[in-house]
């Protein structure tokens, strides 16, 4: 189970390309926090997506689903065949995510539901006594939407210590940038006042993702964890980062060919 | 009506540790019994719908029984796209309590009425929806619901209007119509549900037409719907809601496939309530107080009858 960033960002590519689909960089944002979670973090008994002794990754920003479809087939969850037919008449993944899909935990892309899906997750583990942990992922621009707030609240109250919050801040939203459409303040401060123990690490730095989670977990004070990833949103392609062109951009050849040239030269 | 949900709640707690109670922060003296008896099965979520419908998605997916309890102008109507895509379309068996349905809260205005609810949900797959209309059809509803492996939405409306049905109901069969009074062959006939059953029953004692409760909104029994038209000159449906999307709709999409005759929907028509005042002057500045609904009636019998 060792997969790195590149290869999911070129399974992304892939999948854009062939299905011409748009959302790449709300994608490529987050690539280096799923992999580091996937890889490092997420325990899946009998590596079994559905076993009910597993974590939960709750993908509530359901516009990255490209890479966690390139997560899940890292993990063999998902065959090649389904990626290749990713975005195509009548087949199973779709442009947003999908629960129905296996390993899939929220139906998202409509913004704002899964942090509550995951506290009612989250408290119905702590009242059987499990000791499994749920991670949601949002984007900085979902935080808009009111029911994350009410979920932030309700977390805090119940004392809901094995749920952590991560947060994709790629400073940017659908129309522009985050602190020009809404801006969300002092993001870190907001959830710590909120009652959350925060940290606040470079998204696309897998050590630095990777400690700064288990600093949360080992914090263990009843509060529940809510992890601050400053990422770029295009990440890893040159032409992509910070444009917000390719939230909508659809690949030609061309500009596949360069963007897999880019991410090559990366490895490199 | 109320100690009969009460009660219902109370045995579905007692049977089955992992039936949860969410509200939001609504039914202060309706829950004390099960506060008192289940603490641990008791969520108040706070002032945060939303969130607490999502909660309810999460705690079905570890195994827990979810009943959430609001406001009908709030549950549903306020947390619809949570029901639809965080319950409904992964089929969870979450069941929710809508109270106050229709106009009930008649002096606090179009916030707390709530005359769409049905035809809301309706057009969300998965879901069903009844509608009691005295305390033996709560408490059947409440034992369907409970064994029900889809989400179930029951809609509460005026709870004090007294028994329908002689004694406890045999358990209900889905989308069934219940024949409450025989009328003749050769008359109308009614479907009511919810609180209008009780004026719907008076009427057809009155005027000799067949009246059936729908303790089931969705699914509704086809055969059980031709049945009751195919007996009749003609249908009356009643309900406290909207005549847009309701029963009334719902009657009239299996009779216009299967059986057309003539329908008089009675309903709230397209509008809001205007003016404060209490139950029965709400019923009635919307036509559906029992004096109104018998002279529609009356109307359409002589129409029908020509």
């Amino acid at each position: 189970m060792r997969f790195d960033p590149v290869s999911v960002r070129r399974k992304v590519l892939e999948m854009a390309y062939s299905g011409g689909t748009v959302h790449i960089a709300c994608a490529f944002s987050i690539v280096e926090l799923l992999t580091v979670l996937y890889r490092n973090h997420l325990r899946f008994p009998g590596n079994d997506p559905d076993s009910p002794g597993r974590d939960y990754l709750l993908l509530s920003k359901g516009h990255g689903v490209m890479a966690q479809y390139a997560c899940l087939h890292e993990l063999g969850w998902l065959s090649d065949q389904q990626l290749q037919n990713y975005f195509r008449n009548g087949t199973d993944l779709k442009g947003l995510s999908d629960a129905h899909v296996r390993g899939l935990e929220v139906s998202s892309g409509s913004l704002g539901h899964g942090f509550s899906i995951g506290v009612g997750i989250s408290l119905g583990l702590k009242r059987q006594g499990a000791h499994q942990k749920v991670f949601i992922v949002v984007g900085d621009g979902e935080l808009n939407e009111g029911p994350n707030w009410e979920a932030a609240l309700f977390a805090a109250h119940h004392q809901l210590d094995n749920l952590m919050l991560v947060v994709d801040v790629n400073g940017f939203q659908a129309m522009g940038k985050t602190d020009e459409v809404m801006s969300l303040g002092d993001l870190p401060a907001k959830l710590a006042a909120f009652g959350f123990e925060t940290a606040c690490v470079d998204g696309h730095d897998e050590h630095s993702i990777d400690q700064a989670i288990r600093s949360l977990w080992a914090t263990g004070s009843g509060r529940p964890k809510a992890l601050l990833a400053t990422t770029v949103k295009g990440k890893g392609v040159s032409f992509m980062e910070s444009d917000n062109r390719w939230h909508y951009t659809r690949l030609d050849e061309p500009t596949f060919q360069q963007a897999m040239a880019s991410l090559t030269a990366l490895r490199a | 009506m109320r100690d009969a949900l009460s009660d219902a709640l109370v045995s579905m707690a007692s049977r089955n540790p992992r039936f949860v109670l969410l509200t939001g922060d609504h039914g202060y003296a309706l829950f004390d019994v099960f506060r008192a008896k289940f603490p641990d099965q008791f969520i108040n979520a706070g002032v945060a719908e939303q969130n607490m419908i999502g909660m309810a998605a999460g705690l079905a997916r570890r195994g827990f029984k979810p009943c959430v309890y609001g406001l009908a102008a709030f549950i549903p109507v306020r947390t619809l796209e949570q029901i639809k895509l965080d319950v409904a379309h992964e089929g969870l068996p979450v069941i929710f309590l809508g109270d106050g349905a229709g106009l009930v809260y008649s002096h606090l205005g179009s916030s707390h009425q709530s005359t769409e609810d049905i035809a809301c949900l309706r057009a969300i797959p998965s879901i069903e929806i009844l509608s009691p209309a005295d305390r033996h059809e709560m408490t059947a509803c409440m034992a369907y619901a409970e064994s029900s492996e889809a989400p179930v939405y029951i809609r509460i409306g005026k709870a004090d209007l007294g028994d329908i049905h002689a004694g406890p109901l045999p358990s209900l069969s889905v989308g069934n119509l219940v024949l409450i009074h025989e009328g003749r062959e050769d008359h109308a006939a009614i479907i009511a549900t919810g609180a209008m059953v009780k004026s719907a029953l008076e009427i057809g004692q009155a005027l000799h037409l067949s009246v059936w409760s729908a303790p089931f909104l969705k699914p509704l029994s086809q055969a059980d719907v031709i049945s009751a038209a195919q007996g009749s000159r003609g249908l009356i449906v009643l309900e406290e809601h909207s005549v847009l999307g309701g029963l009334g709709a719902a009657v009239a999409e299996v009779t216009s496939t299967h059986c057309p005759l003539r329908i008089l929907r009675i309903g709230v028509e397209d509008r809001f309530s205007l003016g404060c005042g209490d139950y029965g002057y709400l019923l009635s500045e919307h036509g559906i107080d029992k004096a109104s609904v018998l002279e529609k009636v009356r109307g359409f019998c002589g129409l029908v009858s020509e």
